[in-house]
């Protein structure tokens, strides 16, 4: 109780509840924007914080990075093109119920799975940072090599009716991440010279060209234009079915979040992909999955804006910062002479307990926002086709610029653009692309550094315990998988004359 | 026939990324798997999937009908247009500064996807480019390119 009240007094003394909307706002439109990723959209506030109080400094960087995530899926839903690495699991499902007129209704599903995930995450990291900061130390390199391997154990899942169009696909992702400095002994890999390939491929570079660019070439050889009914541009928020229909999807978004939030360097990209794959798994009516699903929106949102929460649990609970965002935040935290970890809570339980008010006055603020901004952005994406588009191309263009003021990005995205057009022509999936290419760095490095500590002895991924426990994860997905697929097989050649 | 086609690819994109990988400088400071030792594992693992899938293909003996979409080479040939546009903004920006190469970009595709020429492009091209110009250049602080601009001005 007396938690509350800290909380209360550190928000109502001072200006932390507008910060917080104003926050939200500034995060969707950064979220929103692809190449603006939620850390840059916090960063280009961190000099404003300087004169705000403490209180109201965190709860402003906070509010950005939930207002952030969930932005990126506006434009993946409405345009397929992912504006944050994590909403590109929402493209699938949330760009076809747009194609099909349902916008408003993926919108809606949207909008409430962010908040019921971002309230999940909130609550986790209120009640758990302690134990959960605990466990976030027991990853070792093994253990992070084991992590990327599950997430990779998603592919198979991912091939769209082919296994072996699915591991090509996600092999193709591996290579791209194989390109720039050698994470162990520092030589350029398949750079040719190039400076800018030296740091790698950025993912939302790859993401953006296989969806966004890729769409528009696709577009252009359509014609019809298929304007959406009258109603349909509204946003449409769930009814009681619908509710129901995403418990499931919720419940697995809200698990699989917490566990990859408080895992320093996983990210909601890997949450959000999980979450899609085992919603489809565990889903009465998997057949829908790509097809314009409610539980393929639902869980993926839920677990990405989980992961707002608990990517908080390592900052607070032991002063790591887990991702780019927290990074962020965690300067903002220097900024004003607070040190996290334990002691915050001890020294000054005012901005902790803020920042947790602050979190649940910025997801409520992402759902009003969400609801007067959303039917705008339906009605701009109804549009004559040659304007959206050519607004859509413009948006591609400066947002790929403005990440490293960059042509040659530019010129990456177009590349990206034909191959996802050729993968389209080919029927190979992208999701197992995007996959590779978001953790191949994650898992070679760890994979390296494991061996390099244990002396090439490839039995330490057996005997550190949490690795284990992944491995053994990811083999019992595989295995699920394959019989499934078999079963598939199967029924088809009998049904087959 | 695509999966033939996609099938041989792979191995193409195998077999030159192999050679690639195994043309990588050997680090002093390289680890026993070294720089090379993934993306070679990655080359044979896709020459793996790829012979699969030629073999599944061939196996499958498909009936191949020309059909309009995959004999007709103009709708790849138009949706590579996109890019040409892209690769045009991209190299004139420099020099034409960002509102102007932006305003260009949004009146030529909108034109390229069948809108007709007409006053109201113009402005919904300039609009276009105000906006997002306020929106990356003022609000965001983003550094666009200026273009020839300031030294022809000033």
């Amino acid at each position: 109780m007396s938690a509350l009240s800290v909380a209360w007094n550190a928000l109502t003394s001072n200006w932390s509840i507008p910060a917080a909307f104003f926050g939200v706002v500034w995060g969707i439109i950064g979220g929103a924007l692809p190449g603006i990723s939620p850390s840059i959209a916090m960063a280009l506030l961190l000099p404003f914080t300087y004169g705000l109080d403490p209180v109201t400094a965190v709860v402003l960087l906070a509010s950005v990075y939930v207002g952030a995530e969930y932005g990126g899926s506006i434009p993946a839903i409405l345009i397929r093109t992912p504006g944050t690495n994590a909403a590109a699991a929402t493209v699938l499902d949330g760009f076809e119920m747009n194609r099909q007129g349902r916008g408003g209704e993926a919108l809606g599903i949207s909008l409430v799975s962010g908040l019921v995930g971002g309230l999940f995450g909130l609550a986790v990291l209120v009640l758990l940072t302690e134990p959960l900061a605990r466990l976030a130390l027991a990853f070792t390199p093994p253990a992070y090599f084991a992590l990327g391997i599950l997430g990779l154990s998603v592919i198979a899942g991912l091939g769209g009716g082919s296994l072996i169009k699915g591991l090509m696909a996600g092999i193709l992702g591996l290579m791209i991440a194989t390109i720039g400095t050698d994470p162990v002994s520092g030589v350029p890999r398949f750079t040719f010279g190039t400076p800018d390939l030296l740091n790698g491929v950025a993912p939302i570079l790859v993401m953006v060209g296989l969806f966004a660019v890729s769409e528009l070439m696709v577009q252009v050889t359509e014609p019809a234009w298929n304007r959406t009914e009258r109603g349909a541009v509204r946003l449409k928020l769930p009814d009681w079915l619908t509710w129901k229909r995403m418990f499931k999807p919720h419940a697995i978004g809200s698990v699989i979040g917490t566990v990859e939030g408080i895992t320093p360097g996983a990210g909601g990209t890997i949450a959000a992909f999980l979450s899609y794959n085992e919603a489809r798994r565990w889903s009465k009516h998997p057949e829908e999955f790509g097809r314009g699903s409610v539980e393929g929106v639902a869980a993926p949102e839920c677990a990405n804006n989980v992961v707002t929460g608990t990517a908080l649990v390592p900052l607070l609970g032991l002063g790591i910062p887990g991702s780019n965002s927290a990074a962020i935040l965690l300067g903002g935290l220097l900024i004003h002479g607070l040190t996290p970890g334990p002691m915050l809570f001890e020294r000054n339980p005012e901005v902790a307990y803020g920042l947790y008010g602050g979190l649940f006055v910025a997801n409520i603020a992402m759902l009003l926002v969400g609801l007067v901004i959303l039917t705008p952005c339906l009605w701009l994406v109804n549009r004559p086709k040659p304007y959206l588009m050519a607004f859509v191309f413009a948006l591609i263009v400066s947002g790929v610029y403005a990440i490293d003021q960059s042509f040659f990005d530019v010129g990456l995205v177009l590349a990206a653009g034909i191959v996802g057009y050729g993968m389209r022509w080919m029927g190979l999936p992208v999701l197992p692309r995007v996959l590779g290419v978001v953790l191949g760095f994650l898992v070679e490095s760890n994979y390296r550094r494991s061996l390099v500590l244990s002396g090439g002895d490839h039995m330490v991924f057996l005997e550190d315990p949490v690795a284990l426990i992944l491995l053994l994860c990811a083999v019992g997905l595989l295995a699920v998988t394959l019989v499934r697929e078999l079963q598939a097989a199967r029924g088809k050649s009998r049904l087959a004359p | 026939m695509r999966d033939l086609v996609t099938g041989a690819l792979g191995l193409v994109l195998a077999a030159v990324y192999y050679l690639a990988a195994d043309a990588l400088p050997v680090s002093l400071l390289s680890d026993a798997v070294g720089a090379a030792g993934v993306p070679k594992a990655l080359a044979i693992g896709l020459g793996l999937l790829s012979a699969m899938l030629i073999l599944r293909a061939v196996a499958a003996r498909p009936t191949f009908r020309g059909t309009g979409s995959a004999a007709d080479p103009w709708p790849h040939l138009q949706a590579l247009g996109v890019v040409g546009l892209g690769a045009a903004y991209a190299a004139l920006a420099p020099y034409l500064g960002y509102p102007v190469a932006v305003a260009a970009l949004i009146g030529v595709t909108a034109l390229y996807f069948g809108m007709r020429p007409s006053p109201r492009l113009v402005l919904v091209a300039l609009a276009g480019a105000a906006l997002f110009w306020g929106l990356f250049v003022k609000i965001l602080g983003v550094a666009m390119p200026e273009g020839l601009w300031p030294r022809l001005i000033g």
